[in-house]
């Protein structure tokens, strides 16, 4: 091969290598967050910058909570079970159903109650700065966004056999 | 210099050629076609292309002029796209996590989308 040739190629070469070795080096902590037995966690300690003792705090807070969220989802699962039975034998509503509406909304506010309790608690765990920031992120990212509700109710609006409560 | 008493060689040909009557019709697109090939004639094969292309590396790749910019130039480039890829892989990976943890926590995170 000739010299221009083998300029040429160890110019391709050469791109190849650096874009290998910026890719590797700039994805490390990705591989490192995957490699964690829980990633998710992993990443709220990289996001918000937690010490280990934080991190330590955090994670049994998750592992306490995560029970209790998981049976009140059950509860909800049996609610929503039990209320598509009753709506499928009749068509008026009866103070069963009412009842069983009041439970559901009850256990879900118990759920939300619940949940932003564990922000709290998660967020306190945090230096002030980086607790503020969680808490708003948190908040906006879930359920306890005010008015999500409301905006998905509007955004149905629209929907042509929409029938408004 | 020709006078006007000068007779042209070629006169003879030329007053055959004004007399010349072609009779038999032009077959047909007969135009485009020659301009086809005329544009065909002119255009480089790929061959040729890559003989030019293989010639210009050649004379100018081995100096240092060239050699250095351009190695430079791929250099950075494997540089900039190395650390762009790393980017948008890291963005997503956040994304996911951050998603997995809240969708851990919130039992009502899939009718939750935030704007």
């Amino acid at each position: 091969m000739k010299k221009g040739g083998i300029i040429l190629l160890l110019g391709v070469l050469l791109c190849a290598g650096t874009f290998a070795g910026f890719y590797y080096a700039g994805t490390s902590c990705c591989r490192g967050l995957m490699k964690e037995s829980q990633p998710e966690l992993a990443w709220l300690k990289k996001e918000f910058n937690l010490s280990d003792a934080e991190f330590k705090r955090v994670t049994e807070l998750h592992a306490a909570y995560l029970p209790q969220c998981a049976e009140r989802c059950r509860r909800l699962d049996e609610l929503n079970t039990e209320l598509h039975h009753l709506l499928s034998v009749t068509n008026t509503l009866t103070p069963e159903i009412q009842a069983l509406l009041t439970e559901r909304a009850k256990t879900r506010s118990d759920c939300e109650a619940e949940m932003l309790k564990h922000f709290l608690e998660v967020s306190r765990t945090m230096p002030l700065e980086q607790s503020r920031r969680y808490l708003a992120w948190a908040e906006q990212q879930t359920v306890l966004r005010p008015q999500s509700m409301e905006q998905s109710h509007h955004e149905a609006q629209p929907a042509p056999h929409h029938e408004h409560h | 210099m020709k006078t006007e008493h000068q007779i042209d060689p070629d006169e003879p040909l030329l007053r055959a050629l004004r007399k010349w009557e072609v009779s038999e019709p032009l077959p047909p697109r007969f135009r485009e076609q020659v301009w086809q090939r005329i544009a065909r004639a002119e255009m480089p094969s790929q061959e040729m292309v890559w003989a030019r292309l293989s010639r210009l590396i050649e004379a100018a790749l081995p100096r240092p002029r060239f050699a250095i910019p351009y190695l430079a130039a791929l250099l950075l480039l494997g540089v900039v796209a190395g650390s762009w890829a790393a980017q948008i892989r890291t963005s997503r990976l956040d994304a996911t996590l951050s998603s997995r943890y809240l969708q851990s926590l919130d039992p009502f995170a899939s009718v939750t989308t935030p704007p």
